[in-house]
């Protein structure tokens, strides 16, 4: 999961990180292909090459904004999403619907009785709405992959209406962009909005993958076989970045 | 402008001429010396039901010695701004100190989530951007700010935003309410006596959460002289005027980390985790770490000791940019 989302950070673009995985996803595409990507922060720092080994809990500690470009605050940072410099966001979430719309609020029916509470968009609503993509990365489990999330925390397309998002107020242009599983990549119908599967994990059945859905995803012809982590991959996550095991081989909560 | 949408969580606006007319009469301009131990600074200006806003993070550069004397006190019924906090909603919930809290981000850990659940702390919802952005309107001294976040959610349906019409290009935009906290806590790295203060390194919102704040208590790491402010004034992050306590409390993050001179104290943060999940473990971690000390120095000495002390400094090795 980790390295599939890293796999997604393209070299050069200005890429909004958020607590935990994201980071080491972040750090792996650094140091192998994206050595000019720029980190941004929400609490300010901007630009950073993080400190490894990497430390538990670390965020806006001095390892993490290691020799930042520029050290702000949270207004100006997402004042810069708004404004459209932020090319990419990285996101974690409890639910995610057909339109990419996410919950990280709560569980239940009735938003005063919760069946069971969750921290809340922290700045997740930011990103999904200012980043001009956004990718989800999420747990691979039917009760996650719903036909309509409890709460909309972040907006997705919306009802998947042609210019849902625009209507609203939305930026023109942004959303959701990939959805990263351990077994599987997702992407968006441009027409329909709907989640569309763009590739499997090799050694992962497609039906085991949609068997763990609510909802059915569009399937197009060729659903591509996503490699596992190479061994490069692996060396960089195991020996530099967290030999510790902090983050990797732990389920990714939101 | 129509309102397109309003929110309906809870939330409060200060009439911007009733803000004016406080600072003018109750912001002292005369630069008199505010140093004063943190029970005093927390007796004289937290009072039960205030709305309460602090700056950063648990893990870094966060008012934590001020949050344990609150607690101490056992303060009641206050409104937390929890907009970068991680560990400090679930310390105030169960301590029964909380009323409600504008959501940012609630916490970590399910004794937080619970407290909701059974409806113990209400909360309003907004998202981390927003609740800041209401602190800078609330710097700013008028009623509102705009933002194209929150728009086409639940989190606005539960906010206290309102969606209108722009005026200006005609696409909906969502306005968000001023926030002026009672009162606002900040660790600094340095400040002098009479509140003229040096934050390093990136920060959430240190300067729109003093000036927003009614009263703001700040907690420093040194006490420098005015000399020194004066001949590097750009470092200055809070000038004293919006300052109406100095209290000197070095190692005043932990267990997190103040940038540049001590790192967070990651077992500790294991061992709060290992209690966030249950009441009984967080009411024993309270009385430990908060109740059976009766001051930041206590704590220090008692919970923390020497070693410990040395061993957070030592990690400290980044220097660079904080200082």
């Amino acid at each position: 999961m980790i390295c599939q989302c890293a796999r997604l950070m393209e070299d050069g673009k200005i890429v909004f990180i958020g607590y935990g995985m994201p980071q080491i996803a972040a750090i792996l595409a650094q140091r192998l292909h994206a050595p000019r990507m720029v980190q941004m922060y929400e609490f300010g720092a901007v630009g950073p090459l993080p400190e490894t080994p990497f430390v538990r809990f670390t965020m806006g500690g001095p390892r993490n904004c290691y020799k930042s470009l520029a050290w702000t605050n949270m207004n100006t940072i997402f004042a810069q999403a708004q404004l459209g410099m932020v090319d990419l966001g990285v996101l974690g979430a409890t639910q995610i619907d057909q339109f990419g719309n996410i919950n990280s609020t709560m569980l239940g029916s009735d938003y005063k009785h919760p069946e069971k509470r969750f921290p809340g968009s922290g700045g997740a609503n930011e990103v999904l709405t200012q980043c001009w993509r956004t990718v989800i990365v999420i747990l691979h489990e039917r009760r996650r992959f719903v036909k309509k999330v409890d709460f909309v925390t972040s907006p997705g397309y919306l009802d998947g209406t042609p210019g849902a998002r625009e209507r609203a107020g939305l930026p023109r242009g942004t959303g959701p962009w990939r959805v990263v599983t351990s077994k599987a990549l997702y992407g968006f119908d441009e027409q329909s909005k709907r989640m569309s599967l763009l590739g499997v994990l090799r050694g992962v059945r497609e039906a085991e993958v949609l068997k763990e859905m609510e909802f059915a995803p569009l399937v197009g012809e060729n659903v591509e076989e996503l490699e596992p982590p190479t061994s490069e991959e692996l060396r960089v996550l195991r020996h530099e970045i967290d030999p510790t095991r902090a983050i990797i081989g732990k389920p990714a909560r939101s | 402008m129509d309102v397109l949408q309003a929110g309906v969580g809870e939330f409060t606006v200060e009439d911007p001429d009733e803000l004016r007319a406080f600072m003018r009469t109750e912001k002292r301009r005369e630069m008199v010396d505010k140093v004063m131990p943190e029970a005093e600074a927390v007796r004289r200006y937290v009072k039960d039901g205030d709305y309460v806003s602090f700056d950063f993070s648990s893990f870094t550069r966060g008012p934590a010695s001020l949050v344990r004397e609150i607690i101490r006190q056992r303060k009641q019924n206050l409104w937390f701004a929890a907009k970068f906090t991680l560990m400090e909603s679930t310390l105030l919930a169960v301590a029964g100190c909380l009323r409600g809290i504008d959501v940012g981000f609630l916490g970590l850990g399910s004794l937080i989530g619970k407290a909701v659940e059974e409806g113990r702390v209400k909360v309003t919802e907004w998202t981390n951007g927003t609740l800041t952005l209401r602190h800078l309107a609330g710097a700013m001294g008028v009623p509102f700010l705009p933002s194209r976040n929150l728009l086409a959610t639940d989190t606005l349906t539960y906010s206290g935003a309102k969606v209108v019409q722009d005026p200006f290009t005609r696409k909906p935009i969502a306005l968000v309410p001023a926030v002026n906290p009672d009162v606002g806590l900040v660790h600094v790295h340095q400040c002098d006596i009479y509140g003229n203060a040096r934050c390093f390194g990136p920060g959430v919102s240190p300067l729109e959460t003093a000036m927003a704040s009614k009263r703001t208590i700040i907690s420093t790491e040194e006490i420098i002289t005015t000399d020194d402010i004066r001949k590097e004034p750009s470092k200055t992050t809070i000038p004293y005027y919006l300052v109406d306590a100095v209290v000197y409390a070095p190692f005043g993050c932990l267990p997190g980390g103040a940038q540049g001179m001590y790192e967070m104290d990651t077992e500790h943060f294991l061992e709060y985790m290992a209690a966030s999940g249950d009441e009984q473990k967080m009411v024993a971690y309270l009385d430990t770490y908060i109740h059976s000390v009766s001051s930041h120095e206590e704590f220090l000495e008692k919970r923390v000791g020497l070693t410990k002390l040395m061993d957070l400094k030592r990690q400290a090795t980044i220097k660079e940019g904080y200082h």
